[in-house]
């Protein structure tokens, strides 16, 4: 059989999470086997504490890279695999993880006190998004993940698609389901910044957006905070809300 | 009782009532037909030509173009794009396309082999003022991939030759292993009823054409402007310098033709994605006089 | 036009009439705003509201709307049916129907008429009410504050009584089958004239009426004006969701769980979203907000003008109030105020 004929190998992997994304692929029920049925599923670590097989096609992963292991462990799944998938906020953006990054040893004291044990101490690094560490080549977005995105990734990965990966805000998707704004009650909300995708899930059930989706790349932060400020939110509310899932970039 | 109002999009039967492919294709304008890949010719690195061959008889021959017209290829599951057509209409029954891989779609179609089907919608957009351009002298320009629209262009008036005058083709590639169809031009350049002139940014040790920008053999070219229409075609950076120097000769604005690159999502003037200023790529384009051209903001 | 006066005690009456073989879509109370939603009994219809977060856009160009079903190792479509029940827009202002007046300019063209919104639009009847301007209608400068064709009924509000236009004959049957209506009267007619001009005068005076739109949009394409909006831009495309006349849209595919089907939908798009204008290879022709801004601004107010000699902007306001960075045609009609005061 030739190369792009075989059924892909695919493998994934935990970092710093709550493996929460992983689990949440299960959520799929009835059509997990139909998804399973399109691939050679060679590891899964929620399941397995097998060691990682040698080769692979594509590699998920879930969770920030938080200690040296973890960052020896995603440069060999770029090395092995064609296409990296990146699932949810901790591995995007270093998410709920990164929030330690700002000062990290700082963090390590508040916890531990003077005597931070050995096995946190070592190896731990600050926690950094896996796109910073390697190229990552598709991302499922949020926190947690939904299990349809993750298999639509999946399926462009596997037999590649045309689609954009769109970076427009999360309003739009908000105004289709005709909720009316945070802004206007004086909320915060961060669907301003936010990477669209989620359909504006949280708005559409009465919470605010707390960017779990990540900036945009095309994010316009600083005529936000305008907003935000001119709504009666101070900029500094506005700035630490982004910080929960974007600790890294806001820094940067 | 009002009636509940339906859209039915079916499969190709045999048993398919309508027997008109003309009719079968207006029917729903965003159904891809298939065809099937007959041909793949490698080109450069980058580059393939692709022939394909509609399925079904009725689809393939009301399937009629014209030079620098376009069409939509489908891979189910994929995606869509739009890809000029790089044959000639002189040559019916079959559609080449010349796919540079820049995406994820190109990407799939050049893994595809002979034999596999595709989906075929089309054709669209205005095409060269062909008929217009008979009995004058012809002075196309291309730039890299911008060869590929020419290319139906320049094939049908090879096939009609007798139906114009002089003909000068300049095709600049950024390095001779980017050079398309070289083959073919290998062939011509010894030809008296074409005025090739092959040129390229960087030269090697084999290549024996000429060397610098597109617009640098215009330096010695004689041109009947009153009786010549200029046909351009490259990367978005090449028009303005081209048009300038055709221009120069004295070539009128309204016979000086282009072909813009856009993403036309739909074909049919509704998708807004090809907007240029008011127009549309896709059915004002994309082949533009200068004229024209000069009254879009945002064209060049 | 037919012209019929109806007691407005009858109305719930014709509400019923419709309800008995249509989905009736009216204007409803939600949450602090309104919006149009399927009704299942007159009273929950606001007669008098304010313009809806949202346009009637939805039911004619829905957001995503799926083309056809396919079979990836078939290679070619499979059977697929869209069916659209018969629906009764009612309520609609004048803006929103002359945006749908719009929207079929662009897809029942002669040349490719679009099969899917000719059939949600043959499926509707659209009502239309009169209305009083809020501070952010502009539909008088756009020439939209008036409908002349495009609805099979319009209710103008008389005072206790309605001034009805028929303008289909699948209306009148219904309209006279239903309800107890009678000729208009001169005092008909002059209410109507005196209602039509208190309208007239309550539009907002701070938003500039400017002659020559479109060609002052020519004159200033340069403008550092556009840098200043587009610099503005928050790159959300809630302009572009809530405009009853943004029409834009992508087209993709979504495979089944099982990859061995899928479909091809078409999904509203709009030009202020960054990758818009992006080709294969990452070329994008329109890369920055000001592009962005402006190429939808240029739109609306002179390139639809061009091909089709009318305004794409109906001037209904719904983008002033979504945009949370102030971007609207209201800003360019300031800034070309602000331009001719400078050369005054």
């Amino acid at each position: 059989m030739t190369e792009e004929k075989r059924t892909p190998r695919v493998v994934f992997a935990g970092l710093a999470s709550c493996f929460g994304c992983q689990i949440n692929i299960t959520n799929i029920e009835q059509h997990l086997m139909e998804v399973l049925g399109q691939i050679d599923l060679l590891y899964w670590q929620l399941t397995s504490s097998e060691p990682m097989p040698e080769h692979y096609d594509v590699a998920v992963i879930e969770g920030a890279v938080a200690t040296e292991e973890a960052e020896a462990t995603v440069r060999k799944l770029r090395e092995g695999a064609k296409s990296v998938i990146t699932i949810g906020a901790c591995a995007a953006t270093a998410g709920i993880p990164g929030m330690s990054a700002d000062d990290h040893a700082a963090d390590l004291a508040t916890v531990y006190g003077d005597t931070v044990p050995a096995m946190v101490a070592q190896g731990a690094t600050s926690p950094r998004a896996v796109k910073d560490i390697i190229p990552v080549d598709l991302e499922v977005s949020c926190c947690p993940i939904d299990p349809y995105d993750f298999v639509e990734v999946l399926q462009h990965a596997l037999y590649g698609s045309n689609a954009y990966r769109h970076s427009f805000t999360l309003c739009g998707e908000c105004k289709n389901n005709e909720r009316g704004c945070f802004y206007g009650r004086e909320t915060l909300c961060l669907g301003l910044v936010t990477r669209s995708g989620c359909g504006a899930r949280c708005p559409n059930l009465g919470r605010p957006c707390n960017g779990c989706a990540g900036l945009s790349p095309d994010a316009n932060v600083d005529q936000a905070r305008r907003v935000a400020e001119r709504a009666g939110i101070g900029v500094d509310t506005f700035d630490s809300a982004v910080r929960i899932f974007n600790q890294p970039e806001v820094r940067a | 009782m009002p009636d509940v109002q339906s859209v039915h999009v079916a499969p190709l039967r045999d048993d398919t009532v309508v027997t008109a492919g003309n009719q079968l294709m207006m029917a729903n304008p965003y159904r891809p037909w298939p065809a099937r890949i007959t041909s793949i010719t490698p080109l450069t690195e980058t580059e393939k030509l692709f022939e394909f061959r509609l399925i079904d008889e009725r689809i393939r021959s009301a399937f009629h173009h014209e030079p620098g017209q376009f069409v939509e290829v489908s891979i189910f599951g994929v995606g869509e794009a739009p890809i000029s057509i790089s044959s000639s209409p002189s040559k019916s029954g079959f559609i080449e396309l010349c796919v540079r891989r820049a995406g994820e779609f190109t990407q799939r179609l050049h893994q595809m082999q002979c034999g596999d089907i595709v989906g075929i919608r089309g054709p669209y957009g205005r095409p060269f003022p062909y008929e217009d351009m008979k009995g004058h002298d012809i002075l196309l320009v291309a730039g890299g991939l911008g060869i590929a629209p020419l290319r139906s262009l320049i094939n049908n008036i090879h096939d009609e030759r007798s139906e114009f005058g002089n003909v000068t083709i300049i095709y600049g590639s950024r390095n001779p292993s980017e050079v398309m169809f070289r083959d073919q031009f290998e062939m011509w350049r010894h030809r008296k009823d074409f005025n090739l002139i092959l040129t390229v940014d960087v030269p090697d040790d084999t290549w024996d054409g000429e060397v610098g920008l597109v617009t640098a053999p215009f330096a010695h070219l004689d041109v009947d402007a009153s009786n010549t229409y200029g046909a351009v075609c490259g990367p978005p950076v090449m028009y303005r310098f081209v048009v300038e120097e055709m221009r120069k000769k004295g070539i009128s604005y309204d016979h000086i033709y282009m072909s813009f690159e856009r993403h036309m999502k739909c074909g049919m003037g509704k998708c807004g994605h090809c907007q240029i200023g008011h127009q549309y790529c896709c059915i004002d384009g994309p082949v533009f006089n200068y004229w024209e051209a000069k009254n879009i903001q945002g064209s060049m | 036009m037919l012209y019929r006066v109806m007691d407005g005690s009858e109305l719930p009456k014709l509400i019923d009439a419709f309800r008995e073989s249509y989905e009736v879509i009216a204007p409803v109370q939600s949450g602090r705003s309104v919006a149009f939603e399927p009704i299942s009994s007159f009273d929950e219809i606001v007669l008098d509201y304010p313009t809806t977060l949202t346009s009637l856009k939805k039911y004619i160009l829905p957001p995503k709307e799926t083309l056809f079903e396919f079979s990836v190792e078939g290679a070619d479509i499979t059977d697929y049916t869209l069916e659209i029940r018969p629906r009764v827009l009612f309520g609609a202002h004048a803006c929103d129907i002359n945006a749908l007046n719009n929207l079929d300019l662009v897809f029942e063209d002669a040349r490719y008429p679009d099969p899917y919104y000719e059939a949600h639009r043959a499926a509707t009847m659209i009502v239309g009410i009169n209305c009083m301007p809020t501070a952010s209608c502009f539909c008088h400068l756009l020439d939209a504050d008036e409908v002349r064709s495009g609805y099979d009924l319009f209710l103008q509000d008389l005072g206790g009584r309605y001034l009805i236009s028929i303008g289909s004959v699948e209306a009148a049957n219904i309209l006279e089958a239903a309800c107890d209506i009678r000729e208009a009267t001169d005092e008909d007619r002059r209410e109507f004239r005196r209602l039509t001009r208190q309208r007239q005068e309550a539009f907002s005076e701070d938003i500039p009426d400017i002659q020559e739109i479109p060609m002052l949009m020519d004159a200033f394409h340069s403008d550092d004006f556009w840098e200043d909006l587009g610099s503005r831009c928050l790159s959300c495309t809630a302009c572009s969701a809530v405009c009853p006349t943004c029409y834009c849209f992508d087209i993709t595919d979504t495979l089944a769980p099982d990859g061995k089907t899928g479909k091809r939908e078409r999904v509203l798009d709009a030009c202020t979203s960054p990758q818009f204008a992006q080709v294969a290879g990452g070329h994008n022709f329109r890369a920055s907000g000001r592009d962005r801004v402006r190429h939808r601004m240029y739109h609306k107010l002179n390139g639809f003008n061009s091909k089709h000699g009318r305004y794409l902007c109906v001037g209904c306001g719904r983008c002033v109030r979504a945009c949370k960075a102030d971007i609207s045609p209201i800003e360019v009609l300031r800034f070309f105020e602000r331009k001719g005061a400078e050369d005054a």
